[in-house]
């Protein structure tokens, strides 16, 4: 029996205006070396300056982690020579991270598995290379951009528990607005390793992958790599210690390069810039920078509002969309028909349309009107479903919808009579045959009464009238 | 120093040097660590300055400062493509 020992290090973009050691814009997608100043593209004599918001990002993120917070962040240099880093050196951090012996817990398959972190710590981008035939191209606006890496210890089985971490992950540091996360543009990246061992036996020869771009294919990666692994075991060979990359197009891992000894960076400490001590004040900084995170609120949704499991995800999955739901509840809406209207009806709009819910004509003013509405029976639930449509396109109330439109529900005894009575004589057959005990038609006749009053009557009212009238 | 270690070292920095030059760098690349040990032996601690120990940390806020002039940096560059720095290929 085996066993795999899954691994990652994740690399975030920190949302700041600035790259972390210069004053250059901070921006993915602006014209090739447009933000580049002498310190980052690593001009002699210039000297780097932490950005105080790239640090305190850091800390947020290293606290949410459940990191223990050091007390002296050092910063080294990390010497390598590639032109993606124009000073030949990298600064990151090494003999002192500001973030260590974190956790994360991993729900799948009904156990959950906590997940070390072992440590978190700050460093700058390397530039953008793209290689054309005999050339390369350089890009430097990324260098310098504020990077964090969180790099957990070998602690997964399965490549599912990778993919999960990492959607929980993304999930955590969007609600802290540090990073938004987008793995196709680069702002977050993740490079795996796996090993795989007999049970019992302790870790294996590790194997990295990279060229990650998703969180699906960090999942397909790993279980092929763990299958490939055992196959070579089960023959009795040897795996080769080496960096693979995953190959999105065959669905494979591919080897990179074989490691032939571990890299030799000759880390040593950043002369040009001081360690940074986090004092109580910046540590009280912190604190307030941290939100409920996600899977806590998912606790605290079904605990207090109710709602399923599966309402509970799709709620919490983005911070905006929890925010919204817990104001429609706040303003008196059911909290289990605004979860249903919201995971439903309004995703389906805003599916069909490719919009956020954020920025949209629906508020969750407008969305606990509606509730409303339907709740107080002032209106159906067809014609909710149009008033919704009607916030979106016309961009108003839904008070004032059902106002304009006449959409207001018809409960009126008297004229709801007069609408049986001619339903009835329209269709004396139907109604010979309930007499005669066939209930079947009483529906037909209903419907005859709502598609006559475009829905807004009453239907319980309309078919209590009938039986009435019929004798039933 | 090891004249090994020197080549190791020296490979590390990306440095080509001469069976000559070895023999003339590790004599004094062992006068610098002599130097780097007589270092070691004070007591450094007792300093009043130093990284950690400084009265606050040093820090500049998250601003775009908007003063580079990043096309007088890339007139520097050997060759331009689109914006681009083109150097030859390196994977």
């Amino acid at each position: 029996m085996y066993q795999s020992f899954i691994g990652l290090e994740i690399h975030i973009q920190l949302l700041t205006e600035s790259k972390v050691f210069c004053g250059c814009t901070n921006r993915f997608g602006d014209e090739p070396n447009t933000n580049v100043c002498p310190v980052c593209m690593g001009y002699p004599g210039v000297l780097p300056a932490l950005n105080a918001q790239a640090i305190r990002l850091s800390y947020v993120v290293a606290r949410a982690l459940n990191c223990e917070m050091s007390p002296q962040a050092v910063f080294e240099r990390k010497n390598y020579f590639y032109p993606d880093m124009p000073k030949n050196y990298q600064i990151s951090q090494f003999s002192s991270p500001l973030g260590r012996n974190g956790w994360i817990d991993v729900a799948y398959n009904g156990k959950t598995r906590r997940v070390r972190i072992h440590e978190i710590h700050l460093e700058e981008d390397a530039g953008k290379m793209i290689h054309a035939g005999d050339m390369s191209l350089l890009d430097y606006n990324r260098a310098g951009t504020p990077l964090l890496e969180i790099v957990t210890e070998p602690d997964m089985e399965f490549g599912e528990e990778a993919e999960i971490l990492l959607q929980d992950f993304r999930r955590t540091i969007r609600y802290l607005g540090v990073c938004d996360g987008n793995m196709e543009e680069g702002s977050m990246r993740c490079d795996a390793n796996v090993s795989v061992n007999l049970e019992g036996r302790g870790l294996g020869r590790k194997v990295e992958i990279k060229n990650l771009n998703s969180s699906r294919f960090v999942k397909m990666a790993l279980n092929y790599e763990i299958g490939r692994q055992k196959e070579i075991l089960d023959k009795g060979g040897k795996v080769v210690q080496e960096t693979r990359l995953w190959n999105e197009n065959r669905d494979v891992t591919e080897t990179m390069r074989t490691k032939e000894s571990a890299h030799d960076y000759r880390y040593f400490p950043e002369p040009d810039l001081p360690a940074f001590v986090p004092d109580a004040e910046f540590l009280a900084q912190v604190d307030r920078g941290l939100v409920e995170l996600p899977a806590a609120r998912r606790e605290r949704f079904v605990k207090d509002y109710g709602v399923n499991e599966a309402a509970a995800d799709f709620l919490i999955n983005e911070k905006g969309t929890a925010d919204f739901y817990e104001e429609v509840a706040a303003l008196g809406a059911d909290p289990g028909a605004a979860a249903s209207w919201l995971q439903f009806d309004v995703r389906k709009i805003l599916n069909r349309e490719n919009r956020e819910l954020a920025g949209s004509p629906l508020t969750a003013a407008r969305l606990a009107q509606l509730l409303s509405l339907l709740s107080g029976g002032r209106i159906h639930g067809k014609i909710a479903k149009q008033v919704l449509e009607a916030v979106f396109a016309e961009d108003k109330d839904p008070g004032l919808i059902i106002r304009e439109k006449g959409w207001e529900q018809m409960d009126d005894a008297a004229e709801l009579a007069a609408l049986v009575d001619r339903a009835l004589a329209a269709n004396a057959k139907a109604a010979a045959a309930v007499k005669a005990g066939d209930a079947k038609p009483l529906g037909f006749l209903v419907g005859q009464i709502m598609k006559a009053t475009q829905g807004r009557a009453q239907p319980q009212m309309v078919q209590e009238l009938l039986k009435e009238k019929l004798g039933i | 120093m090891d004249v090994s270690e020197l080549k190791v070292t020296a490979d590390l920095a990306n440095i080509e040097l001469g069976e000559e030059e070895f023999a003339s760098l590790g004599r004094e690349v062992e006068k610098m660590l002599d130097y780097f040990s007589k270092m070691m032996e004070t007591d450094g601690m007792s300093l009043p300055s130093g990284p950690g120990r400084r009265a606050a940390n040093r820090t500049r806020p998250d601003a775009v400062s908007g003063d580079a002039d990043p096309d007088s940096l890339l007139e520097n560059a050997p060759e331009l493509e689109d914006r681009f720095i083109v150097i030859p290929n390196v994977l």
